[in-house]
C-alpha cells in the first residue's frame, strides 16, 4: 500500500477484482423456489416479513435460469429425481446447491421403496441444514455461511 | 397466410412439477384449443414416500411423526385424526382439559392453513399484500405452536390417549390476545378482496361445480360447502367435544371458487368463535393423558418406585401396545376437507393396514371437470381453490 | 333418517343371505357375500339409500387367506348422517368397478391398483397414479419388502445419467 498512497485521488479506494465479484455475487443471491414438501412451508415463512430474507438480497426466483442458487426443501423421491438433476442442470454457473432438512440430507425418517436417500445423490451439494424442518434461522444460518464461503473463493483463477 | 379458415387443432401443455403455483411438486398436462382447457390430467406420485407401508412397520406410537408431515399445513390436525382412529380400538376415555386442548390446537391449526391458502391463492392470482398480512398472523400461530410444544410445525403433540403434556400459562394468554385481535385480521384481508374487482373478476364464475357432483365426486369440506351442501364432519359425525360450542357452519350455493373464498373465510371466524368459547370453558387443572394402562405410559414417579410400572413401561415404548383384532374408521373436518384414517388390526402392535383418506387426492381428482372450457390462466385459481398440499396427495 | 339396523333390514330382504352385516368400533360394515349382487348392492345405496358421497377405497391383501384381496369402500349418506364400509373379498385380484356410480372411485381405484395391485375392471382409465410407469410391483403388498431400491436404476427416463448406490 505504501507505494500508491496519496498518489490516488480522494474517494477511490483499492480492492481486488475477486473481492469485488464475490461481493456483488454474495449480496444477491437469488434462490429457485424449489419446494417439495414441508420445508417449503418454512422457506415460504423465511421470505414473508418477519423473516424477510429481502434485506440479505435474496429474492425468490421461480426459473432455473435466473437463479444462483438452489434450495432443495423437502424429500425427493425417485419420480421427482431426474426433475431436480434438469433443474440443476439449467441453472447457469457459477451455482450452489442448498440441502434444506433431513430428508433432503439423507432421506430422513422416510427410509423408503420410493424415497431418495439424500439429495446429494443426483446434485452435488453445498450445505446441508438439519431439521424436520429446520427452523427459518438454520436456513438463515446456512445463507450467512454460503455468503463467507462466496468470499473465499478466486474468480479468475480456479 | 394461407389459412382460409380457422382450424381447431389441440395443444399439450405442460405445468409442472416444478411451477411456483402448483403448491408443491404438482404436474399437470393440460390440452388447449388456442387459450381454452379441453383436459386436464393431473400427474402425481412426486411426493410419494410411502407413508402407509412405513406405518405397517412400525408402532402405533411411531406413526404419530409420519401423520405430521402429511398435509404440513396443519399437522396438529392429522394428529388427532389418527389419534382418534386408535383410541377407537380401545374406546378411551380422554381427559376433560385433554379434549379442550384438542380443540384449541385443531382449530388453531385450522386457521394456519387457511391462512397458508389465502396468502397462496392471493399471490398465484397476482395480489402480494395478503402473502405478507396473512404470514403475519401465521408466524403469530407458530410462535404460539413453539411456546407450547417446542416446534414450530411438525410438533407430534397429540398422542394416543391425549396429549404430550400440558400448556405453559404463557400460551394461554398469548391465544386470548390473538383471539381478541383476530377477527380484525380477517377483515383486513377481506378489504383487500372481497370488493376488489380484479379478485371478483378472477374468481366469480370459475370452477363450477354443483351439489351433486361435489358428493359422487367425494370432495369434501370448502368444496363441498361452497356448492351449497351443508355438510361438516364436526357436527354431522361429531367427535370430541365439539358439540358443546356454538358456531356455525358457513354454507354458499354459488359453487364457485368466490365462494369458496368466502366459505373459508367465514370458517376462520367460526373457528375464532370455537377458539374464544373453549378458552372460556376449559378445567383450569386437571391431567391430559388418560390414565388407562393398555396404552398410557406410566409417569416417571412410577417407574422410579414401582416395578410393575417400570416394566410398562419399557414394554410400551420399546414394543408398542396391542389393540384388539378388528377394523376402524375415523374422520375428522381437517382444513381441507374429511381426512379419515382406516386402520386394521390384526392384534399385532404394528396396524396391519393403514389408509389415509386424504381430502387433497380426492378433492384433486375434480380438477378436469372444475377447468374444462377455462382459459389456461384460471387453472391456477382453480388449483389455489381446491387448496391442495402435495405432502398429502402422495403421501 | 334411518339407522344403520333399518338399512340392514331393508337390504337383507332384498337381497337374502347375501349379506352380513355387523357394526365393530363404532364403524358399521355390510359384507357381500355373492360377487354377483356386488353392483346391484352398491346401485341401491346410492339410488335408495341417498349414499351419494364417495368417500374412500380400501383395497387390503391377506396373502394367509383364502380371499387373498378385499376391497373396502367407504360411503357416506349426507340425508341420513350414516357412515357404511361395503366390504368385497376375492380370491383373485379382479373387482368391478364403481366409477359409473361415483365418478370419485375413478382416482381412488387407480391409487388401490398401483399400490395394492387390485384391478378394477370397466375402469376406464386404470394407469400408475403415484409410482412412474416403470415400477414394478405393487408396494403395500405383503411380500413387498420396505426398503425395496433396486428399481431406482431400471430406468433413465429424462436421459441424464442418474445413478443411485443407497
Amino acid at each position: 500500500m505504501g507505494l500508491i498512497d496519496g498518489k490516488l485521488p480522494e474517494n477511490v479506494l483499492t480492492t481486488t477484482v475477486d473481492n469485488v465479484i464475490n461481493y456483488c455475487r454474495k449480496s444477491s443471491l437469488w434462490p429457485m423456489t424449489f419446494g417439495l414438501a414441508c420445508c417449503a412451508i418454512e422457506m415460504m415463512a423465511c421470505g414473508a416479513a418477519k423473516y424477510d430474507f429481502d434485506r440479505m438480497g435474496i429474492i425468490f426466483r421461480a426459473t432455473p435460469r435466473q437463479s444462483d442458487v438452489m434450495i432443495v426443501a423437502g424429500t425427493v423421491t425417485r419420480k421427482m429425481a431426474p426433475v431436480v438433476r434438469k433443474v440443476y442442470l439449467q441453472m447457469p454457473e457459477p451455482k450452489c446447491v442448498i440441502a434444506m432438512g433431513s430428508c433432503a440430507t439423507s432421506g430422513g425418517i422416510y427410509d423408503t421403496y420410493s424415497t431418495v436417500q439424500g439429495v446429494d445423490e443426483i446434485v452435488p451439494v453445498d450445505f446441508y441444514v438439519p431439521g424436520c424442518p429446520p427452523r427459518p434461522e438454520a436456513l438463515y444460518d446456512a445463507i450467512v455461511a454460503l455468503q463467507s464461503k462466496i468470499m473465499t473463493e478466486k474468480v479468475l483463477r480456479k | 397466410m394461407g389459412r382460409t379458415e380457422n382450424v381447431s387443432e389441440v395443444v399439450t401443455v405442460n405445468m409442472g412439477p416444478q411451477h411456483p403455483s402448483t403448491h408443491g411438486v404438482l404436474r399437470l398436462v393440460v390440452d388447449l384449443d388456442g387459450e381454452t382447457i379441453v383436459n386436464v390430467d393431473p400427474d402425481v406420485g412426486f411426493l410419494h414416500r410411502g407413508t402407509e407401508k412405513l406405518a405397517e412397520n412400525r408402532t402405533y406410537h411411531q406413526t404419530i411423526p409420519l401423520t405430521d408431515r402429511l398435509d404440513y399445513l396443519s399437522p396438529l390436525s392429522n394428529n388427532l385424526a389418527y389419534c382418534l382412529a386408535v383410541e377407537k380400538f380401545f374406546d378411551l376415555e380422554i381427559p376433560e382439559r385433554a379434549e379442550y386442548l384438542r380443540v384449541i390446537l385443531a382449530e388453531m391449526s385450522r386457521v394456519a392453513s387457511h391462512l397458508v391458502w389465502i396468502a397462496t391463492h392471493a399471490l398465484d392470482i397476482g395480489a402480494m399484500t395478503v402473502f405478507l398480512y396473512a404470514f403475519r398472523e401465521r408466524e403469530e400461530i407458530l410462535d404460539m405452536f413453539e411456546v407450547a410444544t417446542g416446534q414450530r410445525m411438525t410438533s407430534s403433540w397429540i398422542r394416543i390417549g391425549g396429549l404430550r403434556d400440558d400448556m405453559p400459562e404463557d400460551f394461554f394468554v398469548r391465544l386470548a390476545d390473538f383471539v381478541s385481535r383476530f377477527d380484525k385480521c380477517v377483515d383486513e384481508y377481506e378489504n383487500l378482496l372481497t370488493k376488489n374487482r380484479i379478485w371478483m373478476g378472477r374468481t366469480i364464475g370459475i370452477g363450477h361445480l354443483s351439489a351433486e357432483d361435489t358428493m359422487v365426486y367425494g370432495t369434501s369440506g370448502p368444496l363441498m360447502r361452497g356448492s351449497g351442501v351443508d355438510f361438516d364432519l364436526r357436527r354431522d359425525e361429531s367427535y370430541g367435544i365439539y358439540d358443546r360450542f356454538e358456531w356455525e357452519i358457513p354454507v354458499e350455493e354459488a359453487g364457485d371458487t368466490y365462494a369458496r373464498y368466502k366459505v373459508r373465510m367465514k370458517e376462520m371466524r367460526e373457528s375464532n368463535k370455537i377458539l374464544q368459547q373453549a378458552l372460556e370453558q376449559i378445567p383450569a387443572e386437571g391431567s391430559v393423558m388418560t390414565d388407562d394402562p393398555r396404552v398410557a405410559l406410566p409417569s416417571h414417579e412410577d417407574v422410579y418406585e414401582r416395578m410393575e410400572a417400570l416394566i410398562r413401561r419399557f414394554y410400551i415404548v420399546s414394543k408398542g401396545f396391542k389393540p384388539p383384532k378388528g377394523e376402524t374408521y375415523q374422520g375428522i373436518e381437517a382444513p381441507k376437507g374429511e381426512l379419515g384414517f382406516y386402520l386394521v388390526s390384526e392384534g399385532e402392535e404394528r396396524p396391519y393396514r393403514m389408509k389415509i383418506r386424504s381430502p387433497s387426492f380426492v378433492n384433486l381428482g375434480v380438477v378436469n371437470k372444475m377447468a374444462k372450457g377455462h382459459m389456461l390462466a384460471d387453472i391456477v385459481a382453480i388449483i389455489g381453490t381446491n387448496d391442495v398440499v402435495l405432502g398429502e396427495i402422495d403421501r | 333418517m334411518i339407522t344403520f339396523e333399518q338399512l340392514t333390514a331393508k337390504l337383507d330382504a332384498q337381497f337374502p343371505d347375501k349379506l352380513n352385516s355387523y357394526s365393530e368400533y363404532k364403524c358399521n360394515f355390510i359384507k357381500v357375500k355373492d360377487t354377483s349382487v356386488y353392483m346391484e348392492v352398491m346401485t341401491a345405496l346410492k339410488e335408495e339409500f341417498s349414499f351419494m358421497y364417495m368417500v374412500d377405497v380400501v383395497a387390503t391383501h391377506w396373502p394367509k387367506r383364502r380371499d387373498k384381496f378385499e376391497v373396502t369402500t367407504n360411503l357416506f349418506s349426507i340425508a341420513n348422517k350414516l357412515r357404511v364400509f361395503v366390504k368385497l373379498a376375492d380370491e383373485d385380484n379382479k373387482f368391478p368397478t364403481l366409477t359409473d356410480l361415483w365418478p370419485g372411485a375413478n382416482l381412488l381405484e387407480r391409487e388401490q391398483y398401483d399400490l395394492v395391485g387390485v384391478i378394477f375392471e370397466g375402469h376406464p382409465d386404470l394407469r400408475r397414479v403415484l409410482l412412474p410407469e416403470f415400477f414394478d410391483g405393487h408396494p403395500l403388498r405383503k411380500d413387498f419388502p420396505l426398503k425395496e431400491r433396486t428399481w431406482f436404476n431400471n430406468a433413465d427416463e429424462q436421459g441424464i445419467g442418474l445413478k443411485f448406490s443407497r
